[in-house]
């Protein structure tokens, strides 16, 4: 009964590592910094978590996960509430339609699809969150945050593919 | 069996019309969220205060760890400056004590003759510091949320650092208060030029530097002059620093503040008993 217990345990908190690791990162990505350059300048590290673990791990960062992940990167930011959700919920639009083109690809060209994703999701966060202010963000900025994110991808994913290899079970 | 498969085939079905009919209700969720917030509500503000409040804490454990790294590393990067800082504070430092002097003899000359003249002075101001917790400055906003622990903080007071302002408090929860930095698209603040006294708006768009807009069209303003604040309006006193003028062109001006924006460790929440136009009935952002 009781290894039982510890079973569904262990098993609900691998379920939900996925989540956890991103809220992680994501916490961890809002830390002040001391170089002034990266306080500008930050990855947008829920778009690279995200697209890792719908291509990864589907099974387990579904929709409501997105959504959820969403709003706590809402809370966290000043900006309008809401916008964060829409951005992730593109993206899964965007990755459950055209996984097939990257899944179980080389690593390359896995980066690539994130590449061209994520410049459509914040292009699509970008216009909406104009469309609030009645006013256009400066693109400057989302162009330097969106070569940053790229830049970042491959090392936000090292870090969650050690967490999906090796504290998350296969499902047999 | 055939039955079966057909109930199959029928449940997956459903499963898919229900996936696609939650991704609408979650699309359009996301659009109320961010019509409701327009609108400014109370409820939507409170609730983010809540939640704020609720996640502060995980960042603040992370800040720990992560300021360990950044001292270790500014130490050893630290070390070669020790001598050159050394040499540079004495003479800062000879240069602070005439100007002590100075400061003493004009603070007596200045109450002398505001006896004469029979002047109300302002109310003493009151600060807590506060220790950053979490930054974030994109193309879409640009903020920072404070530990202020039970400290009397008010929403509308003024954040400064030790180089001058840096914005505003926006929201104040228990624990934790966000505070909208000069940059940020929300932010408008009441200035002036500290020589001409030429008045305008300092106007945040998200970039690393705001515009200066309302001004005279034949405004005589210069790349370096001083930006103070004006103190029009009644929520930010006159006469604090903000920055200097970086770039004058045909269609605008832009400040750079004095602060860096980025590498703010602690600010200053200054309680100047000023309410200006947030009104002193404003519930969504105060603590006793």
């Amino acid at each position: 009964m009781s290894e039982d217990l510890d079973e569904n345990i262990t098993s609900l908190f691998q379920r939900m590592l996925p989540l956890l690791s991103s809220l992680f990162l994501l916490l961890l990505s809002y830390v002040p910094l001391d170089f002034s350059l990266l306080n500008n300048i930050r990855p947008v590290v829920g778009i690279s978590c995200v697209y890792f673990w719908l291509l990864h791990r589907p099974d387990l960062f579904n929709l409501w996960s997105i959504y959820f992940y969403g709003m706590v990167d809402d809370i966290i930011s000043a900006s309008p509430f809401g916008s964060n959700i829409l951005a992730m919920l593109v993206l899964y639009v965007l990755i459950t339609n055209l996984s097939r083109f990257f899944n179980a690809k080389p690593f390359v060209v896995m980066w690539y699809g994130f590449a061209a994703l994520a410049l459509v999701t914040m292009l699509c966060r970008w216009l909406a969150v104009s469309v609030y202010y009645s006013q256009f963000l400066p693109l400057s900025m989302l162009f330097f945050s969106y070569m940053v994110t790229v830049a970042a991808y491959p090392l936000i994913s090292l870090l969650l593919a050690f967490v999906q290899n090796n504290l998350i079970a296969d499902d047999d | 069996m055939k039955r079966r498969r057909s109930l199959y085939v029928h449940l997956s079905h459903i499963r898919l019309l229900a996936k696609k009919f939650a991704l609408v209700i979650l699309f359009l969720s996301a659009f109320a969220l961010m019509l409701v917030n327009k609108t400014d509500t109370v409820i939507i503000e409170k609730t983010s205060t809540v939640a704020t409040d609720v996640i502060s804490p995980a960042i603040d454990v992370l800040v720990i760890p992560a300021k360990m790294i950044a001292k270790v590393y500014d130490y050893f990067r630290d070390l070669k400056q020790i001598h050159k800082d050394n040499v540079r504070l004495r003479e800062e430092n000879r240069k602070l004590n005439i100007l002590y002097d100075r400061f003493k003899s004009l603070e007596i000359e200045n109450k002398l003759l505001s006896d004469l003249l029979n002047y109300v002075t302002p109310e003493e101001s009151e600060f807590i510091t506060a220790r950053v917790i979490a930054e974030e400055g994109d193309a879409f906003s640009h903020s920072m949320i404070a530990y202020t622990g039970d400290a009397p903080v008010k929403k509308g007071q003024v954040a400064l650092s030790d180089k001058g302002v840096v914005g505003r408090v926006e929201r104040v929860g228990n624990a934790y208060a966000r505070i909208i930095l000069i940059t940020d698209i929300n932010s408008k603040i009441p200035v002036m030029a500290e020589k001409t006294r030429i008045r305008g708006i300092l106007s945040g768009d998200n970039t690393t530097m705001p515009r200066l807009i309302f001004i005279p069209l034949d405004a005589d303003i210069n790349v370096g002059d001083r930006i103070v604040t004006s103190g029009v309006a009644g929520v930010f006193p006159a006469g604090l620093p903000i920055g200097k003028v970086a770039s004058v062109n045909k269609n605008e001006i832009r400040i750079k503040p004095f602060s860096s924006l980025e590498q703010l460790e602690y600010i200053k929440l200054v309680n100047y008993g000023l309410s200006g136009i947030l009104g002193e009935d404003d519930e969504t952002g105060q603590r006793p």
